[in-house]
């Protein structure tokens, strides 16, 4: 990955300077940010993406809503209940009423995947998030002391690359012992954070030499403050990035784990566990697999677009090549 | 660079032991295992004589250190559901299917991946630049068990070119049929990455200035690609290679369970579901022994490739 130039992303001064530090700065920083959302917005690719991405969010988390509403779609109100079981309308193709069709136990394959989606997409998000808060700590940790901690936090980290991620991913589920959305959330960050922490140190570690945050120590700013103001601010921009970086590999994770059968279960669906019950019938009704599995992957393709469009768009260096 | 291999590997020591600890101890915490006395109902005596045989009478520690005497000694343990197997038995039967697995997925990723990045990277922004990009992206997003799933209904089912599932017994038995899906729904995402990742580090290299000077004193393109753009950008690619093969152990549990291979990752799964823990267990350790070395052998060739990181590192 690219070396972020810090000063793209001095974004984040206070409004208002500290005690004189860096005049001028306000005037700087929202307009980099907008320059920012203009690179981004500019990139029609990343646009798309991102357009795609925030609609299959909205599809997971409106549809299974939408039966229980009054007044709309009441006719057809027992059939986009993705729970509901009904054999007579078994394994049927796309049609109005079913518009990805049905599985095996006659379920509306339209209204499941809206719920397989948004469990997959809160476990996705809610890992990203522990990943993050867990690498800033431990990496804000690492750069901003530095020393002799620093070494030996690193070292461990090292140590820590050795794990395997699915097999600890499923002792950590079996350790727990029941698998529902917060023991996924566990599984998947507990061996995915390293990188992340990597980064984080990295950015603090060529940030902590800036001559802004020498004026802010030299005209009396305290270690927290400016850690808090402009340290960890100043990270923000690739840390978003690096969330985006990470979101597919937490949802094709879920995905694996649920495929083979150890993680979410029926009659709950996760985008993984539905491939799982559609591998059964794929010769015959494949696009029980097909749905969930083009879920996943758009999900993961709209992710890794907008983090390349992101990282354009905040460090206008890469674009060069 | 002598001192800079031998301190690498020494090195990997503490690592292992660090990685085993965790591994041990969370082991520990899992409900119904071994270690814990309360689930199993067997008279005392014999409950005594069981933890006096496993050294379970012992604090942690002790516990820790024959585990660790065991592993370094391949000794993993019995199996806890199939009475009459040991661990190592179950290793030695399941762990080369894997391997060969693991190995002809790599080789789809190198032998297909790389010159369609290089070729890419050398064109960029031609038709087949943008093919194989398209390609990559797919390649990238799409999950394995898809890829797997599709190109059995297409291959096998539909038109009969391979056998849907099945594993040749014979390790060196390479040009069985039945290698051909499972290696390659394995080897796409790994293709699609290498493919892109040498593409971005190849534009990246040409733009140096060493680059230009090479082209400046008027060495020949072809030999400016080899000498210059293609050594300097296969080190990422080297670095990428390591934690990837991390990646490709997760993926060969999936491909195992669906083209029934009878590898290791297809039974670790079955040991999760039966409980056998000191089968999990020895899985784990053994997957995680895999990783490090792998990034120990890419560190140390890194460091070939690399001069410059080796000073920085001994």
């Amino acid at each position: 990955m690219a070396v972020q130039e810090p000063q793209a992303l001095d974004t984040r001064t206070p409004a208002v300077p500290a005690a004189g530090t860096a005049a001028g700065a306000p005037v700087r920083q929202s307009s980099l940010w907008r320059d920012a959302w203009r690179r981004y917005v500019r990139n029609k690719g990343a646009v798309a993406a991102a357009v795609l991405f925030i609609l299959i969010v909205l599809y997971a988390f409106l549809i299974p809503g939408i039966w229980i509403v009054p007044g709309i779609w009441t006719d057809i109100v027992n059939d986009i209940d993705p729970y509901n079981v009904d054999f007579s309308q078994a394994n049927q193709g796309a049609s109005w009423a079913h518009p990805f069709g049905t599985d095996q136990f006659g379920r509306d394959l339209f209204a499941r995947a809206a719920l397989g989606g948004q469990v997959s997409i809160e476990i996705g998000f809610a890992a990203t998030l522990v990943i993050l808060v867990v690498a800033i700590i431990y990496g804000g940790i690492s750069g901003f002391v530095g020393g002799s901690l620093d070494n030996a936090l690193m070292r461990f980290l090292d140590a820590l690359y050795g794990l395997p991620f699915l097999p600890f991913a499923i002792i950590t589920l079996a350790i727990v012992g029941t698998v529902n959305i917060v023991t996924m959330v566990i599984a998947l960050s507990i061996v995915s954070w390293f990188t992340d922490a990597r980064v984080v140190r990295g950015q603090i570690i060529t940030l902590k030499e800036n001559d802004y945050v020498r004026a802010a120590r030299a005209v009396g700013a305290r270690w927290y403050r400016i850690l808090a103001r402009h340290l960890i601010p100043n990270t923000l921009g690739i840390l978003i990035i690096s969330m985006f970086l990470s979101l597919p590999t937490v949802v094709l994770g879920e995905a694996f784990i649920s495929f083979i059968g150890l993680g979410i279960n029926p009659p709950d669906a996760s985008w993984g566990a539905m491939a799982n019950e559609g591998r059964d019938a794929y010769r015959t009704h494949p696009i029980t697999i097909v749905v969930p599995s083009l879920f996943i992957a758009a999900i993961v393709l709209c992710a890794n677009f907008v983090a390349d469009g992101l990282r354009d768009a905040l460090d206008p260096r890469t674009r060069e090549t | 660079m002598a001192v800079y291999v031998i301190r690498r590997v020494l090195w990997t020591l503490p690592v292992i032991l660090l990685v085993i600890l965790l591994i041990f101890s969370l082991m520990r915490q899992i409900e119904g295992n071994p270690f814990r006395q309360t689930e199993r109902a067997v008279p005392q005596a014999i409950q005594q004589n069981l933890e006096r045989k496993f050294n379970l009478d012992k604090p942690w520690y002790a516990q820790y250190a024959y585990y660790v005497k065991d592993v370094f000694t391949f000794n993993l343990g019995p199996s806890l559901v199939l009475r009459n197997r040991t661990v190592n038995e179950i290793v030695k039967e399941h762990f080369p299917h894997s391997l060969k697995l693991a190995i002809l997925a790599v080789a789809w990723g190198l032998v297909i991946g790389l010159p369609a990045g290089i070729a890419s990277a050398l064109r960029p922004n031609s038709l087949f630049d943008y093919a194989a990009m398209f390609f990559s992206n797919i390649g990238f997003a799409l999950p394995n068990f898809f890829v797997a799933t599709i190109l059995i209904y297409w291959l096998a089912v539909q038109n009969s070119f391979v056998p849907t599932n099945g594993w040749p017994s014979d390790f060196w038995d390479f040009t069985d049929k039945r290698v051909i899906l499972p290696s390659f729904a394995l080897g796409l995402f790994f293709m699609a990455f290498v493919a892109r990742l040498i593409r971005g580090t190849m534009l990246e290299t040409m733009q140096q200035d060493y680059v230009r000077t090479a082209k400046a004193k008027g060495l020949r393109w072809r030999r400016v690609v080899v000498r210059h753009v293609l050594r300097n950008s296969l080190i990422p690619v080297v670095t990428a290679v390591g934690p990837l093969i991390g990646l490709v152990i997760t993926g060969t549990f999936v491909i195992e369970t669906i083209f029934s291979i009878p590898g290791i990752g297809r039974y670790f799964v079955d040991a999760v579901a039966a409980r056998d823990y000191s089968v999990v267990m020895g899985i784990t350790v053994l997957a995680a022994v895999v990783v490090i070395v792998a990034n120990l052998v890419v560190d140390i060739l890194y460091g070939f490739l690399d001069p410059r990181t080796r000073e920085a590192r001994s």
